[in-house]
């Protein structure tokens, strides 16, 4: 339970204390320094130096210049350094401390003594107008307020907290998001169809909600695996299944033939006609499925689409010369794409195929090939027929399954059934796009877009 | 009268068949699994397999390579409909022919025909050997009796459907031979849509007899149209 929460605690604590730690230390040692600099003689010289500066100070720039160095030292030092007066007033109008006033009355009011004389440290600073005052550090106001409201003294322990903080942070969160990241990643790949992702062996012995949710995770992806190993295998067994029977019933049906008489033929070609239409709807069932579940199991290598299309464009010829049709490719460049060419090819062939049966008699299918204009990375091939075109408010539905494009037409005619569902999945598995659109003077353009990978732009 | 042997393992699918081939005057016998049909074909003579892919133990393409492997029985596979790649293999194998299954058995038959009758050529020539034709090209050589073909000297072993797709080419060397005509003339039949048979014939063809001597394709693709027997 909220084992996620100790682990944040904890690490709160730990940074918490190694700053305390690192503060208290560096603090104390920086006191140190000041109260052993109050027993060493260097102090004293410190001291004499400041009162040497004081003295230039005061005979070039007078009191006013004496007020303003007085104020930066006060800024930059601990130790407050007092400048007192004969009767005990400081200079800058501070409080002084009772231990320093008493010892400047108790002691007699001396005679100004030769200068650079006596002992150098207690030597006074003279003003311009005679006026004596003592230089004074005063050791027992170092008091840790002054200490911190002292920028340059206080820097130091922020620039502390803030490095062993910002360490303490880039560790729990790389600790914390280095399993996230992994998770995402496998979540991606299975997204993209990879179901033998697992996290959990990765997350080594760990244990908070994050382990948790690997292993959940895991769970998700077997349970997947498992359910689309079972469609698969489904699929199959039913494609073999249909198939079996419906193998028998062509037999069955070439042994009707041959036993009858003229007078049911017409039956027996229909039943044929059906028999073929129900075989042709399970393989794009059948493919349908396949597109839709398993896409990774489908590969992809270098493909002409150049050739493709030309070989495409060869059987829907064939198959368009009996009926008084055909189709002619206008316009073609060479070009490479990545793509399964034996889904590719069905997927054109949908569409081609749809052009030629919908096209007037003694017209012609045109197909064109380019590489989009402002987009070079963009082949585009459009069919276009000249047939009834498809109403407006059907274009988007187009390549949904089993659309028809009038209710009141027969099936015959109006069915755009599967065969266009599958073409607009097969160019998605290929990265590129499907769209229809009606042309102004009757018919309607197909045009596929695919990513292309090389091409030359010798136009045929 | 020819000798058919069926091997499929849906029995009540052969049954119907063999009764549709008896009417249509062949004798058929039926085979339900791989290792039986070769055991069928090496104990008896026939005149054509028909072989299905979808066998239990040995499949349609194990027995199809180890029946190559010694016999130029004419094959005609029976392969799944949603599997492309199925066909391109038999034909690779040396399949004479394929069908997709289900098929209609009015289009089977017309296979059957189509191969049976180049294999007849092929027998009928060999007993009238004076009958027989030698056509040379460059390196190649064809022997119309006895269906042998020489490269450099040396006997290609192929299916009487390739000699038949080679023979046609090779008769119209120079010229581009149309797939439509190809079909009708070396498989004995009308080209139907998405029919891989001729591209695969020719990709044997070239795989076995190798390139001209000066290294150019001996059978040219030409897109779109045909083939074209390279002269040199």
């Amino acid at each position: 339970m909220y084992r996620l929460f100790w682990k944040i605690f904890l690490s709160f604590w730990i940074s918490l204390i190694l700053f305390s730690m690192v503060t208290i230390f560096m603090t104390s040692a920086y006191l140190e320094r000041l109260r052993t600099q109050q027993s060493l003689g260097n102090a004293r010289g410190q001291l004499v130096n400041y009162i040497n500066t004081g003295q230039t100070i005061a005979d070039k720039q007078g009191i006013q210049g004496l007020k303003d160095w007085l104020q930066k030292l006060d800024k930059s030092q601990a130790i407050p350094l007092l400048l007192v007066d004969s009767v005990g007033n400081e200079l800058l109008g501070r409080p002084v401390p009772e231990w320093v006033k008493n010892r400047r009355q108790r002691l007699p009011p001396r005679k100004p003594l030769p200068p650079r004389s006596g002992a150098p440290h207690r030597r006074p600073i003279k003003m311009p107008d005679g006026q004596l005052y003592r230089l004074i550090p005063d050791y027992q106001s170092v008091t840790l307020g002054r200490i911190l409201s002292r920028p340059r003294v206080i820097a130091i322990p922020l620039i502390l907290a803030a490095v062993i903080s910002a360490l303490a942070c880039l560790l729990l969160a790389r600790y914390l998001s280095a399993p996230i990241a992994r998770l995402r990643r496998a979540t991606e790949q299975l997204a993209a169809g990879d179901l033998e992702q697992r996290v959990a062996p990765s997350m080594g012995n760990r244990k908070d909600e994050i382990a948790d949710l690997a292993r959940d995770f895991d769970h998700m992806a077997e349970r997947l695996q498992r359910l689309l190993t079972s469609q698969k295998q489904l699929l199959n067994d039913a494609s073999h299944e249909l198939r079996s029977p419906l193998a028998r019933l062509h037999m069955a049906l070439g042994l009707a033939r041959q036993r009858s008489t003229d007078n049911i033929e017409p039956e027996l070609d229909r039943i044929e006609r059906e028999t073929e239409r129900l075989n042709e709807l399970i393989s794009s069932l059948l493919s349908l499925a396949k597109l839709e579940s398993g896409s990774n199991q489908i590969d992809k290598q270098a493909t002409d689409l150049q050739a493709l299309l030309e070989t495409v464009v060869e059987d829907a010829a064939f198959e368009a010369a009996t009926h008084q049709k055909q189709v002619h490719i206008q316009q073609s460049i060479e070009a490479t794409v990545m793509a399964n060419s034996a889904l590719l090819h069905s997927a054109i062939e949908n569409v081609l195929r749809n052009a030629v049966r919908y096209t007037k008699p003694d017209s012609t299918v045109e197909l064109a090939m380019m590489i989009e204009p402002s987009h070079p990375e963009w082949v585009v091939i459009t069919i276009r027929d000249y047939g009834p075109g498809v109403p407006q408010a059907m274009l988007e539905h187009l390549f949904e399954p089993f659309v028809r494009v009038e209710q009141a037409r027969d099936r015959n005619s109006g069915n755009y059934g599967l065969g266009l569902a599958i073409t607009e999945r097969a160019i998605h598995f290929h990265g590129g796009t499907i769209n229809a659109y009606n042309e102004a003077e009757g018919g309607l353009s197909v045009m596929i877009r695919l990513p292309v990978m090389n091409t030359s732009r010798t136009a045929k | 009268m020819a000798h058919l042997l069926l091997a499929d393992d849906d029995t009540e699918l052969s049954e119907m068949l063999a009764e549709y081939l008896t009417r249509e005057n062949f004798t058929v016998e039926l085979a339900f699994d791989g290792k039986a049909t070769l055991q069928k074909v090496q104990n008896k003579h026939y005149d054509l397999l028909i072989l299905d892919v979808m066998m239990p133990e040995l499949n349609g393409f194990d027995v199809l390579r180890e029946l190559r492997g010694h016999s130029s029985l004419p094959v005609l596979m029976l392969t799944a409909r949603d599997e492309d790649v199925d066909s391109i293999i038999g034909l690779e194998l040396g399949a004479d022919d394929y069908l997709a299954k289900p098929c209609n058995p009015r289009v089977l038959v017309a296979r059957i025909r189509a191969i049976l009758r180049r294999a007849q050529t092929q027998q009928g020539t060999i007993a009238d050997e004076a009958a027989s034709e030698i056509i040379q090209l460059d390196d190649v050589e064809l022997h119309s009796g006895s269906r042998n073909v020489f490269c450099n000297g040396n006997l290609i072993t192929m299916t009487s459907t390739e000699y038949s797709v080679l023979d046609t080419l090779i008769r119209e060397a120079g010229n581009v031979v149309s797939k439509t005509e190809l079909s009708q003339r070396a498989l004995g039949r009308e080209l139907t849509r998405y029919d891989r048979s001729l591209d695969m014939h020719v990709s044997n063809l070239r795989k076995k007899l190798g390139s001209l001597a000066n290294g150019q394709e001996r059978i040219i693709t030409v897109r779109g149209v045909g083939y074209l027997y390279a002269r040199t």
